[in-house]
């Protein structure tokens, strides 16, 4: 076990933030935690940086309490970015290194490198406040793994970023992985989410509504998701044994289920025995899951 | 470099490149070299002729003995009549002429000019005359030299006496005027940091708070090293402008005319006691730091850097009442009002030295004062560090006020 939070609980005279959360993060691993605004992701970061107090509740990294933690070993993404405007890029990178404890001479491979990779290399001098958005970022995202942090928390490292960025960050997040970074994260898109993470936990106004795999959480629902091509209306679908509800696409309807055992059954009905076109039984999409675990629809 | 000097030097080396500081800086270091050297430097610039004044004399006295002329004014003593002269002045030739007539046993004076003279020249001349006046009028009563002499140079020595054993090591006339004119130095220089590092210490904080950067930097380093690194940084900026306006001074006091600006400053110093100078400098330096404490807190209450200016107005217009109560102490340096400011810590700095340099005042109250300062900044150093780390990471609207019950609703 690397962080553990245990039944950790932040209250303010009105409000609770985080109520009674609790997980764990393995070395090396990708952990998302999701959940719609405010509900209590940045709070969780701060309370696993220190920078806030718990109310009640443990954290520990490596089985030491967070306070006692060496803060060398920790890199941090803000959720708003958080840069010296009029510093150079360079010098930026530079800065946190050696705030982490590294010394120039061993940072300047790091800072080569990543620069380099991140195509940076014409903006080394350029003050950060002249950078575009998505230069900005990754000046940030750099900054916040230039010390090679044994865990590194992203607080929504992809917003505000064009699909090709997106895929830069992405990859480099992948490689930190492979290094043995263990990363904490928080993203509202979800294919990001189900495309990094081993493990994630859903939170609804502070509390745990999900902790777990991935793959745990889908199977949980089951293959409920059918995706057919028919000449039935959608009333008539509506009608038939186990169907939740019917959702006309652009490439005929998809179905929810109470569950997939209704699969075969559907499968009969429909296409009483002859060839089908399309009839295909999935798991839901994390996007899809998550609406329906806060409270929207899906499908 | 530990984590506190990287962030301290990060501020320094920051600010004291910025284009705004280095101008900021040398305007400084400009006005009050210009102030300083005024006169030289109106005597290099505006090369002026000396005026030229005609002194008609129309009694029987010689003043050639009292209207002596210098570099700003030349006298002659021409024998031609009124409209000769005046004809003169008419063609510029003279500045000015005076036609000096005896009416009723005294002395009477008609200055003549065609441009008006200026306040200071007409005050000069018109003090000599009076003085001229004087002699014509001694000389009617047929004095010996000697005896005139000691009218009109007669003055009566004043001599104190203080029955209280306690004030009996009172200060000479001089002490008192080096007293005035340290402390004019010192309330000038407290007033110009307060103003202008206030201003940066609680935008760099509000700037990082506002930017987001703050957060990172306390995910590495603990609130209090980035309060304290903050307000060091903040000091040595404000040590190293000062330095410098002190450094250009001396330079220019012991190179301008021969150094002989240097020989009166150095008489004023030799006049300051001890205790003022070891008051004063423990006055300078605490308020100083008690001034960046609450800098640094107000820059952490601001959401945005743009907030800052209004959240430091308090503090601002303390500086200033301690300025003006300084300025007003200068006539009268007794009055109740300069006594209680120099026991308030945001106003000792100005008032105090004041006190101590001009009055008779007792030993332990500069020594109060002193203590009441220390613990101020002690205590409002520990309950700005509690407060700037759970302010640090919480934005809100509204007025000051507003911001610190946000603090203490969603801290606590």
């Amino acid at each position: 076990m690397t962080l553990v939070i245990d039944q950790v609980t932040k209250r303010y005279q009105d409000f609770t933030a985080v109520d009674q959360l609790s997980f764990t993060i393995k070395k090396g691993e990708i952990f998302g935690l999701i959940g719609q605004n405010g509900a209590g992701k940045t709070t969780t970061f701060r309370m696993i940086l220190d920078l806030q107090e718990t109310t009640e509740g443990d954290i520990t990294w490596n089985e030491q309490p967070m306070n006692k933690v060496n803060r060398d070993i920790l890199g941090y993404l803000p959720e708003e970015r958080g840069i010296f405007p009029t510093m150079a890029v360079e010098e930026q990178l530079y800065f946190f290194g050696i705030l982490r404890g590294w010394t120039k001479k061993d940072l300047k491979k790091e800072v080569d490198y990543w620069i380099k990779r991140f195509d940076l290399e014409d903006k080394r001098k350029a003050k950060a406040e002249t950078l575009s958005k998505g230069n900005q970022q990754k000046v940030q995202l750099i900054a916040s793994f230039i010390h090679q942090p044994e865990f590194l928390i992203l607080d929504e490292p992809f917003s505000g970023l064009d699909p090709v960025n997106r895929q830069l960050l992405m990859n480099a997040i992948l490689f930190l992985k492979e290094k043995g970074t263990t990363i904490l994260f928080s993203s509202h898109q979800m294919d990001n989410v189900e495309e990094l993470c081993d493990h994630l936990c859903v939170l609804k106004k502070g509390a745990s509504l999900f902790t777990g795999s991935l793959l745990d959480l889908k199977e949980q629902y089951g293959k409920i998701k059918l995706s057919i091509r028919s000449e039935l209306e959608e009333s008539q679908l509506n009608a038939l044994p186990g169907v939740k509800r019917v959702k006309k696409t652009k490439d005929g309807y998809t179905l929810l289920l109470e569950n997939e055992l209704y699969g075969e059954q559907l499968f009969q009905i429909l296409g009483k025995g002859k060839y089908m076109e399309k009839f295909s039984m999935d798991y839901l999409s994390l996007d899809e899951i998550f609406k329906d675990l806060v409270g929207g629809e899906h499908v | 470099m530990s984590k506190f000097w990287l962030l301290a030097t990060q501020l320094y080396k920051q600010k004291i490149r910025s284009k705004s500081f280095i101008f900021s800086t040398l305007l400084y270091v400009a006005i009050v070299s210009g102030i300083m050297f005024w006169s030289d430097i109106k005597a290099a610039i505006f090369s002026e002729e000396p005026l030229k004044i005609a002194m008609v004399n129309d009694t029987k006295q010689d003043f050639k003995e009292v209207f002596q002329s210098d570099d700003d004014v030349k006298f002659s003593f021409p024998t031609e009549d009124q409209a000769t002269i005046e004809k003169q002045i008419k063609a510029e030739k003279l500045d000015a002429a005076v036609f000096l007539t005896e009416k009723d046993g005294r002395l009477n004076a008609e200055i003549v000019t065609y441009t008006p003279l200026e306040f200071n020249d007409q005050t000069k001349l018109s003090s000599m005359i009076q003085y001229a006046g004087k002699i014509y009028a001694v000389q009617q009563l047929h004095l010996t030299t000697e005896q005139a002499a000691q009218i009109i140079e007669s003055q009566t020595p004043i001599h104190m006496k203080n029955l209280d054993m306690q004030k009996q090591d009172g200060k000479s006339e001089d002490e008192k005027a080096a007293g005035i004119g340290a402390s004019i130095l010192v309330g000038s220089i407290v007033y110009s940091i307060v103003i202008s590092f206030l201003s940066i210490i609680t935008t760099d904080v509000a700037s990082e708070k506002g930017s987001r950067v703050l957060e990172v930097l306390l995910a590495s380093v603990k609130p209090s090293t980035h309060f304290l690194a903050k307000i060091t940084g903040t000091y040595l900026l404000a040590f190293s402008q000062v330095a410098l306006l002190l450094v250009v001074q001396i330079l220019l006091l012991l190179t301008v005319d021969d150094g002989s600006k240097w020989k009166k400053v150095a008489g004023v110093i030799e006049n300051l006691s001890v205790s003022y100078v070891v008051y004063t400098l423990a006055y300078l330096i605490l308020s100083i730091f008690l001034f960046l404490i609450v800098g640094a807190l107000f820059g952490s209450l601001v959401s945005k850097v743009e907030e800052a200016g209004q959240t430091m107005m308090p503090v601002m217009f303390m500086g200033i009442a301690g300025f003006y109560v300084l300025m007003s102490g200068l006539y009268s340096p007794d009055t109740l009002l300069v006594k209680i400011f120099s026991f308030i810590p945001f106003t000792t700095v100005m008032v105090m030295p004041l006190r101590i340099g001009a009055t008779d005042l007792s030993p332990t109250e500069p020594l109060i004062a002193l203590i009441i300062l220390i613990a101020t900044v002690v205590v409002l150093f520990y309950v700005s560090l509690s407060f700037y780390k759970r302010s640090v990471l919480t934005y809100s609207s509204g007025g000051i006020i507003q911001k610190i019950k946000t603090v203490l609703k969603v801290t606590t």
